[in-house]
């Protein structure tokens, strides 16, 4: 899952070697094999998931999420009221969870697709010293434990860190609680209706590590993609009269499309599950609970059910990404079909020695992925 | 600088752009991680590493992940090879799902595998599941009670807050590594040369082991050596799965993470650069690989 | 154009190249591969920069060597078309006319009218809503030839325009853009590495070699009078004759001093059965290749054991009645000689 669909589209779609129509006893037997161990470790956790969420039916699902309020005219017991008031805290913590994740996902991701762009661009369309080193360096986060990820955040902006002195002062507004106050006594109608204090343990330094973890992703599924389709397409329009911006909207972007909606979808998925750097710096409070660590706390309250529910949304995401994995090979594999001259062209005896240095990086590190 | 640099527009502003994005994001965090190492005094180093909790932390995280490697080097190359050479009813279905473990996020994998391997979950009590199904179903048949209840219990696997159980989802994260190395390379494997060997008169097994598995050996070795290097950084996944006892089942980075909790920030530091030391060293390692495969290639060539 | 160098690295690709084209002109470069043909079109084109300083692109006596390539009008037909692959026929001609600055944009009826006469010129008017994956290599070479033309171009430029192509659709294409050019008289550089196609189509051909012009001259020239041996190896096979060998070919050489080789066609050769003035050279035949029209004859010299081919033509094959270890007397038609320090 390198993000590397064309290099990965080549081998999807080889045929396999053909065997005798009779297999012989170790073909059996390997095949069993595999079936039986990708079914216990992959098929089986994810069913799991699903079975344990619904193990107490479709009603309790729901309440994980969505408790209605009581109607104030039934008569309940005060166990009764505590209970379902406790309830529905938990359904609210768990929508705060899954809202802080989508403004994580929605700051990061499009961060990262920009990013992801750019130094696609960059490397791909240009030669310049140190792009191996550069290549190298976007690969750095895949082979960082997330823990450390976190960490070193916590080294700039945390208490005696680096930047510590300045972080901890910082004072911030949190940008989704902007709230209408009106005319009334102020000179200007919209306001903040919450602060932050420093970095470390709030939903920026959450967006901070998130970044850090995920965004090598866009860029590794663009570079080999545009690497294998050259300049050509570009130099054309550029020699037809089309400006720089208008070449890449109208030509580089229709034929990565595919690339770049399979890498923004991985970093999506990744952006929701990061749980290991999103932990260290998120400081355990419920308000910085993202839907990972509002799994975590579930878990540990004994909640299992509730803790799956929650879990379906990512494994939902999860299964989503890999479908679209799938079309994309597929999509990616048809046009290589209908132009094998294209691909002729652009064989590996046609690249620089540099060339074929990075893409080695990307493929032989095919998901170096933390 | 660029060969083309006048006619293709936008080197500057994207390279510019990716320059600053990773100097920001990456490279001053991780300075700042280097800047903090200095900091640390080499007794206050020593003092953090030879703590016998610490030390038993790391021999649990790299005995794991050894372990957890190595049984994806053997799963690993027979799943690649039967993905590749034995089409079988499910085969693309199953190619797809190698995936999964990266796009599933490591709490939820944490999550059910230690609900799988509980004393009642799927696995943890897979004979006595069997045991009640078949008893189910011999009931209809009239035969209520065949199978007393623990006639299958060797084949519960319950090993839900046991260090086994760090092995299995470290088996399961590094899963598509060895995999996702290997296929491309036996995809590219010429059959002729298999059947110039069957030719000859070598069997299966000899053929494999001295004709194919050369061949795929470096991806298969660096991909061995990517499931090793992402298991000993795991965390999500582990901690679940995990009974956390300190000295005993705790991995280091949960012991990074309890530093951080106690605001024990050089401590912490100091384990975080052991294991980012350890990881970027398998990561010079799997190079050093690819630079000799390719050497070894050239040389055969 | 004149006096272009550029290089990359410690190998030069082109030295002092000057090469003036009138308008309305079809140039053929041709050169083996490395020969620097391709860098020159991309340096005319703009898509590459010659070295700073080396020398300028002029178009009727402007220097375009600064402009952008969006601005030389100038149309380029990749080797490979480099089609849009996610445009449609008609989205590909008319992407030139769109990209205009909205000020010169013609609007869309007269883009819509441009693009279909467009089609018409290249006989593609039903190929308006299809893709380039669903078109035929020689479709796919006049679309991108359509593209080109539809910024009505100065200069159209063409690399390996047929280089992609099998031999028969190569020969059909060949006579086309001879037609197309002699319609629509658009200055037009296109870079070969095949003589025939140069000698068929080119009103004027330029001969490289090794990051220089060996020759500029018409077709009919460039191969009846070629200016040195390379331009003669390049157009075709060839006989070599050292002059110190006895019973040198051609009676003007023998005034020469120096040594000359003497480069002689294979169809040039002429082969008797008799030697009627004794200034024919004896040779065997050692082989016959029948390849239809023409006959091949692999001969040796009797003197020199030195081996020569020639070409006959069926007729000519059949009058003689030649056989295998005939022997036979041989007389050059033809020949040209060059001094020994000029042969490569």
């Amino acid at each position: 899952m390198t993000g590397a669909p064309i290099v990965k589209a080549q081998m999807a779609d080889v045929p396999a070697v053909r065997r005798p129509a009779k297999r012989s006893f170790v073909g059996r037997l390997l095949v069993a094999l595999t079936v039986l161990f990708l079914t216990g470790f992959v098929v089986l956790p994810v069913v799991n998931v699903f079975s344990q969420a619904l193990s107490n039916g479709i009603g309790a699902y729901v309440d994980t999420f969505y408790v209605p309020a009581p109607n104030p005219e039934a008569k309940l017991t005060l166990p009764e009221r505590q209970k379902l008031s406790a309830e529905r805290g938990s359904a609210e913590l768990t929508w705060s969870s899954i809202r802080l994740s989508c403004v994580i996902a929605a700051i990061v991701v499009p961060l990262n697709i920009v990013f992801g762009l750019a130094a696609a661009w960059a490397i791909t369309k240009f030669r310049f010293k140190g792009r191996v080193l550069l290549v190298t360096l976007i690969d750095l986060p895949f082979s960082i434990s997330p823990v450390i990820a976190g960490l070193i955040f916590v080294l700039l902006f945390g208490r005696g860190g680096i930047f510590g002195a300045w972080a901890t002062n910082l004072e911030w507004p949190d940008p989704t609680s902007l709230t209408w106050q009106g005319f009334a006594g102020h000179w200007w109608p919209l306001a903040f209706a919450r602060t932050y204090d420093g970095i470390i343990f709030t939903p920026l330094a959450m967006v901070l590590a998130t970044i850090f973890v995920t965004f090598p992703f866009v860029a590794r599924s663009l570079i080999p993609l545009m690497d294998v389709q050259g300049s050509e397409e570009e130099l054309a329009a550029l020699s037809l009269g089309a400006g720089g911006w208008r070449t890449f909207r109208t030509v580089t972007l229709a034929n990565i499309k595919w690339g770049l909606l399979y890498g923004a979808i991985l970093c999506t998925a990744r952006a929701f599950g990061e749980f290991g750097a999103v932990s260290v710096v998120s400081g355990h409070i419920d308000i910085n609970d993202t839907m990972p660590l509002r799994i975590e706390k579930l878990w540990n309250d004994y909640d299992m059910q509730a803790a799956f529910s929650v879990a379906t949304l990512l494994a939902g995401l999860a299964i989503v990404t890999l479908i679209i994995k799938s079309v994309v090979e597929w999509k990616t594999n048809r046009t290589q079909v209908a132009e094998p001259l294209e691909m002729e062209v652009k064989s590996d005896e046609h690249r620089s020695a540099e060339d074929q240095q990075i893409l080695r990086l990307l493929a032989g590190a095919q998901g170096r992925e933390p | 600088m660029a060969r083309v640099t006048r006619v293709i527009p936008g080197l500057p502003l994207t390279l510019g752009y990716t320059l600053f994005y990773l100097s920001l994001l990456v490279l001053l965090p991780l300075a700042g991680l280097v800047v903090k190492t200095t900091q640390l005094s080499w007794h206050e180093f020593a003092a953090t590493i030879v703590d016998p909790v610490v030390v038993a932390a790391f021999k649990l995280t790299v005995g794991a992940s050894v372990i957890a490697a190595a049984i994806n080097g053997v799963f690993g190359l027979i799943v690649a090879w039967v993905l590749v050479r034995e089409p079988f009813f499910g085969r693309r279905f199953f190619d797809a799902l190698i995936d999964l473990p990266f796009a599933l996020p490591t709490a939820v994998a944490g999550i059910t595998f230690s609900a799988l391997y509980l004393k009642d979950g799927w696995i943890g009590g897979l004979g006595d599941h069997i045991v009640a199904a078949a008893n189910l179903l011999a009931a209809y048949g009239g035969h209520p009670d065949l199978f007393s209840p623990g006639a299958l219990s060797w084949l519960d696997l319950p090993f839900s807050n046991t260090n086994t159980g760090i092995v299995i989802v470290l088996v399961f994260v590094g899963l598509p590594f060895v995999v996702r190395t290997v296929q491309p390379v036996l995809q590219e494997w010429d059959a002729e040369f298999e059947q110039a060997a069957h030719s000859l008169g070598a069997n299966g097994w000899t053929t494999f082991r001295r004709v194919i598995f050369p061949e795929i050996f470096p991806a298969w070795l660096s991909g061995v050596a990517l499931a090793f290097a992402r298991a000993i950084g795991e965390y999500g996944s582990v901690i679940f799965i995990a009974s956390n006892i300190p000295g005993k089942s705790q991995i280091v980075p949960l012991q990074i993470v309890i530093k951080l909790d106690e605001f024990q920030t050089p401590q912490a530091t100091a384990m975080g650069v052991v294991l980012l030391v350890i990881a970027l060293l398998v990561l010079l390692g799997i190079n050093g690989i690819e630079f000799w495969a390719r050497h070894r290639q050239l040389a055969v060539a | 154009m004149r006096r272009i160098s550029k290089s990359y690295g410690s190998s030069q690709a082109l030295k002092d190249v000057s090469l003036k084209v009138n308008s309305g002109e079809l140039v053929a470069l041709l050169g083996p591969s490395g020969s620097g043909k391709t860098t020159l079109l991309r340096i005319i084109a703009g898509i590459e920069d010659a070295d700073p300083g080396s020398g300028e692109v002029l178009f009727d006596d402007v220097d375009v060597s600064s402009t952008n390539v969006g601005k030389r009008r100038i149309g380029f037909v990749f080797q490979h078309y480099a089609l849009f692959k996610q445009m449609s026929v008609f989205e590909n001609i008319a992407f030139g006319l769109r990209s205009k600055p909205w000020r010169e944009r013609p609007s869309k009826a007269v883009i819509r009218a441009k693009v279909e006469e467009l089609l018409a010129l290249v006989q593609l008017q039903n190929f308006a809503r299809r893709y380039p994956n669903q078109l035929s290599g020689g479709q796919r070479q006049r679309v991108a030839l359509a593209r080109a033309l539809a910024v009505e171009p100065q200069v159209l430029l063409l690399d390996e325009p047929f280089g992609a192509l099998d031999a028969t659709v190569r020969r059909e294409l060949r006579r086309w853009l001879r037609k197309l050019h002699d319609t629509i008289k658009v200055t037009t550089i296109f870079v070969t590495h095949d003589q025939e196609e140069a000698l068929e189509v080119a009103d004027r051909i330029a001969v490289m070699n090794a990051g220089k012009i060996e020759q500029f001259a018409s077709p009919e020239e460039v191969y009846e009078r070629p200016a040195n041996p390379f331009v003669f190896r390049f157009l075709g096979n060839y006989n070599l004759f050292h002059a110190r060998h006895d019973g040198a070919p051609h009676p003007h050489d023998e005034t020469e001093t120096a040594a000359p080789v003497t480069f002689v066609r294979p169809h040039d050769v002429e082969i008797l059965r008799e030697n009627p003035d004794g200034s024919a050279i004896a040779a065997k035949v050692t082989h016959i290749g029948f390849a239809g029209a023409a006959v091949n004859i692999e001969l040796v010299r009797h003197d020199d054991q030195q081996s020569i081919d020639a070409e006959l033509t069926n007729q000519a094959y059949r009058d003689l009645g030649l056989k295998q270890d005939d022997e036979v007397f041989i007389r050059l038609r033809n020949s040209h000689s060059f001094y020994e320090d000029y042969a490569i």
